[in-house]
């Protein structure tokens, strides 16, 4: 179990994170997701013990780890912890062995124990073979898996991924999601992953945490993120597409009538049609893209810097310069204050 | 199809040519003088100076102590440069100390100032008066100095780890910048304690770093001729590197010629095994892409001590020899370095009372000539390196591949391995005698441009390689995608993106010959006077104020030469600054 009580960090003046509450059960994927510099990366280096808290404490288990009203931290090597570096920090002058067989070593295991774990590991990640090799004469994906067998060889209770597969190719990338739950599962161990990502976050999540300059948006499983989203924010965060979020002054008067000012309203890409002539519930963009996604259409158009998508089962054939008229169902999905609030 | 063929034919053919004539090149540059100082040895008449030097009656005097002497410089000067070297570039590239610019900054200086200056200043400091001439400035002030400490090995070591520190320095601080601190993170959290993150971590990475500054800097130091002449010879320590001079000296040539093919031997052995060590398997050149933060190493309370050990280092070996030379210049007396200061080492006209007569250096005609000469040489080579240097490399660049550019790869950066005194020798092997028509070279201006001209020939493809890797690929092929046509994309792309590298490469050429003993102090004669010997010449005569004027000189054109080709460098991609 992870629990994060009022956590905060700040850099002089610059609140880094602030007020983070956050509790998930032992086996939970937790996954911190936000845009650059919203302070997830902070959040994970916290929870490793790299960096001290300014505010609010860390627990694991029963055990607080870090407390940042008293100022100390438990040292990285007694939180029980493991952590995947975005650049994978293989230490360069070690085999793929003895990388793994380094943290073994420190931590003062006899020799046949450190062979039987390492080779189970390597295997487990499917490397066995590359055991001798040195990290640079490996691929890109296979340091990732070399990092992921460092990490887990000692049987840490808590994994820590930062960024892992943002150095990784697309087809690479789906393949480690995969993965990486199925080295979460078979090591029955507590998983936080940061990422930029959403997709990465929604697919491979049991808890995701939207980050957003240093605080927590919402907390949830994936599905409810998408389905309820909090705040205009992770409404126009998550899910693929994500949803449209229209404001009322924008819309056509009959859609418009019954609102209140400075509101906007969420339009699920899925609720919308397109039409190639106006209609008086219709709102019309210029053509951006069409894309075939699973049997239906996917279709955006722009207006100035506002973007609108449509996922419907058939469109017109729309090319670059006309008009689309997306048509909104009569009722939107959510409504969100001028602040972002959820307002139904 | 045919007129294919044809053409593929031709062109081949061409590019052989163009192959062939470098070859050639490269081959008169450096390989025959090279060829020719072995054959010169093994000719009928010579090759008892093998049996002379190795074996027989004078072997002590002529190989095997003076090699000790080499040997025991070179250990020594790796050592002392990888502990200072290395203890400046943890301090400035992993910890917190404070200035850790201004100190990096200076840490690279003492390689600029020669090393002949280093040891004048140190002689117009600690110089006794066991050799006669004048005592220095810490005698004038009542100490006793000891020879140990004014004289022989001791001085020497000191002086050329102050000279060859800075190299370690440079070398260890780029392989430290390349430590990701998320190795050293991963290290913690696996639990290793400070001591074994060092020793199992930072070590290991940065080891090849150290050979490399290692073997670098003994080879520098075996090599070196400055210091071991000014401040061993008056007590007769001899180094390879002096014994080679002393013997071409007095016309035992061939002797000279055997102690030249050894030093080059020595030199070429360490570099060699140095860059064995480095290469191979485990060459670390920083595999990760995103991601790795700096995070710097709290020195706590040993902060400021360590800064302040820090800035005494880069003051002593900087600032204070600089100031030493300039007020000697000044000083009639270098045991009262700071009283009774006069001009007259740098104006005054010739005065029998007054250092016998010899006028200051601008009004001696012959050092204004040398002035003249060594900055035309300079010019001279800074052209023919560049031209030489672009040719080769544009003929590696683009017809990389078969024995025959392997072979101009190899011959190019050949004199990387040969210490310059020997160098000159092998041109005073090659040109001293006239080949068929072509008449002896020995003693004119065309034979110190092509001896500079090779010595340089690795540091001048380095930066040929640089300029062409620059504007070669992907930029010219955007501007030809565009339709400008070759004069066009030459002048709008090439020359634009060239010509601040190379007018930088250029000055640095400048700067080394500027500064340059070794190779010229065999190929100087009356007719080619050049500043760098001169100062020798002068400080071995005893007229120690006349060679840190001329020195000074030398370093002030040197400095400004540097400080010019630092700003091309960096102004010339301005887009790589942020």
């Amino acid at each position: 179990m992870i629990r994060l009580e009022t956590l905060g960090k700040s850099f002089g003046s610059f609140d880094a994170v602030k007020d983070v509450n956050i509790e998930v059960p032992k086996g939970a994927f937790l996954v911190l997701v936000g845009p650059s510099g919203c302070g997830k990366s902070t959040m994970l280096r916290m929870l490793a013990g790299l960096e001290t808290p300014s505010a609010g404490r860390i627990v694991f288990g029963e055990d607080t780890v870090s407390d940042g009203e008293k100022g100390w931290t438990i040292d990285p090597s007694r939180r029980n912890v493991g952590l995947v570096f975005q650049s994978y920090a293989l230490w360069p002058h070690m085999t793929v062995a003895g990388n793994v067989d380094w943290p073994l070593k420190v931590k003062g295991l006899d020799k046949a124990e450190r062979q039987a774990r390492v080779s189970e590991v390597l295997g487990l990640l499917g490397i066995g073979a590359l055991a001798q090799r040195y990290p640079n004469e490996i691929s890109g994906g296979q340091q990732q898996r070399v990092a992921i067998a460092r990490m887990i060889a000692p049987k840490p209770g808590i994994l820590l991924f930062d960024e892992p597969l943002s150095n990784l190719d697309a087809k690479l990338r789906v393949e480690m999601r995969t993965e990486l739950l199925r080295v979460h599962r078979a090591t029955g161990a507590t998983s936080v992953y940061v990422t930029h990502d959403q997709v990465e976050a929604m697919t491979m999540a049991s808890h995701v945490a939207v980050l957003n300059a240093g605080r927590v948006e919402q907390f949830g499983p994936p599905a409810e993120l998408v389905a309820r989203p909090a705040t205009a924010f992770v409404a126009t965060f998550v899910g693929t597409p994500p949803a449209n979020l229209v404001p009322v002054s924008a819309l056509p008067p009959v859609l418009a009538a019954g609102h209140p000012q400075g509101v906007s309203l969420m339009y699920r890409p899925e609720d919308m049609r397109v039409s190639a002539q106006p209609t008086p519930d219709s709102l019309a963009f210029e053509f951006a893209e069409a894309s075939p996604v699973a049997g239906r259409i996917m279709i955006t158009g722009t207006s100035g810097d506002r973007r609108l998508t449509a996922v419907v089962d058939q469109a017109p054939h729309f090319t670059v310069g006309d008009s689309v008229h997306f048509i909104l169902p009569p009722s939107p999905a959510a409504l969100f204050g001028a602040t972002g609030e959820r307002l139904q | 199809m045919s007129t294919m063929t044809l053409r593929q034919g031709l062109r081949l053919d061409g590019v052989l040519l163009l192959k062939l004539s470098v070859l050639a090149l490269v081959g008169v540059l450096i390989a025959a003088p090279l060829l020719r100082i072995v054959l010169d040895t093994l000719s009928p008449g010579a090759i008892i100076a093998w049996s002379e030097v190795t074996t027989g009656r004078l072997s002590r005097n002529l190989l095997w102590v003076p090699l000790g002497n080499t040997l025991i410089l070179g250990v020594g000067v790796a050592c002392g440069c990888v502990l200072i070297g290395g203890f400046l570039a943890w301090l400035v590239v992993m910890t917190d100390v404070p200035f850790r610019r201004t100190i990096g900054l200076l840490a690279t200086l003492p390689f600029m100032i020669p090393s002949f200056a280093t040891a004048l200043a140190w002689g117009s400091l600690f110089r006794n008066s066991r050799v006669g001439g004048q005592s220095g400035f810490l005698e004038g002030l009542g100490l006793a100095i000891p020879d140990w400490l004014s004289w022989g090995m001791v001085p020497t070591l000191i002086v050329l780890i102050a000279h060859y520190y800075s190299l370690a320095f440079t070398v260890i601080a780029a392989a430290l910048a390349t430590v990701n601190s998320d190795l050293v993170e991963a290290a913690q959290i696996a639990g290793a304690k400070r001591g074994r993150i060092l020793f199992g971590i930072v070590l290991p990475v940065a080891l090849p770093a150290v050979v490399a500054g290692a073997s670098l800097t003994f080879a520098g130091a075996v090599s070196n001729f400055a210091a071991p002449a000014l401040l061993g010879l008056p007590v007769r320590m001899q180094t390879m590197a002096t014994r080679l001079f002393g013997l071409i000296e007095v016309g035992q040539t061939a002797r000279g010629y055997v102690v030249a093919i050894l030093l080059i031997l020595i030199s070429a052995l360490f570099l060699w095994a140095g860059n064995a060590v480095v290469s191979g398997r485990r060459s670390y050149a920083t595999i990760t892409g995103k991601g790795g933060r700096a995070k710097r190493f709290d020195l706590g309370a040993a902060r400021m001590p360590l800064f302040l050990a820090a800035l005494l280092i880069c003051v002593l070996t900087t600032i204070v020899p600089v100031a030493i030379l300039i007020a000697s210049s000044l000083a009639p007396s270098s045991s009262a370095l700071f009283s009774n200061w006069t001009l007259h080492y740098w104006v005054g006209l010739s005065n029998p009372s007054f250092a016998q007569g010899q006028p200051g250096i601008f009004s001696n005609p012959f050092i204004v000539s040398a002035t003249g000469m060594t900055l035309s040489l300079g010019v001279a080579v800074a052209i023919t390196t560049t031209i030489v240097g672009l040719l080769v490399a544009f003929v590696l660049a683009r017809y990389g591949r078969g024995p025959l550019s392997g072979t101009i790869n190899q011959l190019s950066f050949l004199p990387l391995l040969v210490p310059g005194i020997a160098f000159g020798a092998a041109y005073i092997a090659l040109f001293g005698a006239p080949i068929g028509p072509m008449p002896a070279l020995y003693g004119t201006f065309p034979l110190l441009v092509l001896a500079a001209t090779a010595y340089l020939m690795p540091f001048a493809v380095q930066t040929g390689r640089a300029v062409i890797q620059q504007v070669s690929g992907d930029l010219d092929e955007s501007a030809r995608m565009t339709g400008a046509s070759f004069p066009r994309r030459l002048l709008a792309i090439t020359v634009p993106l060239a010509s601040r590298g190379l007018a930088a490469g250029a000055l640095i050429v400048f700067v080394k010959i500027m500064r340059d003993l070794s190779l010229v102090v065999l190929l100087f004669t009356p007719t080619t006077p050049l500043l760098s010997v001169l100062a020798y010449r002068y400080a071995s005569e005893g007229f120690g104020q006349f060679a840190n004027a001329i020195t000074v000189v030398i370093l002030v054109i040197s400095i400004a030469a540097t400080l010019l080709a630092n700003r091309l460098q960096t102004k010339s991609q301005p887009w790589l600054k942020s």
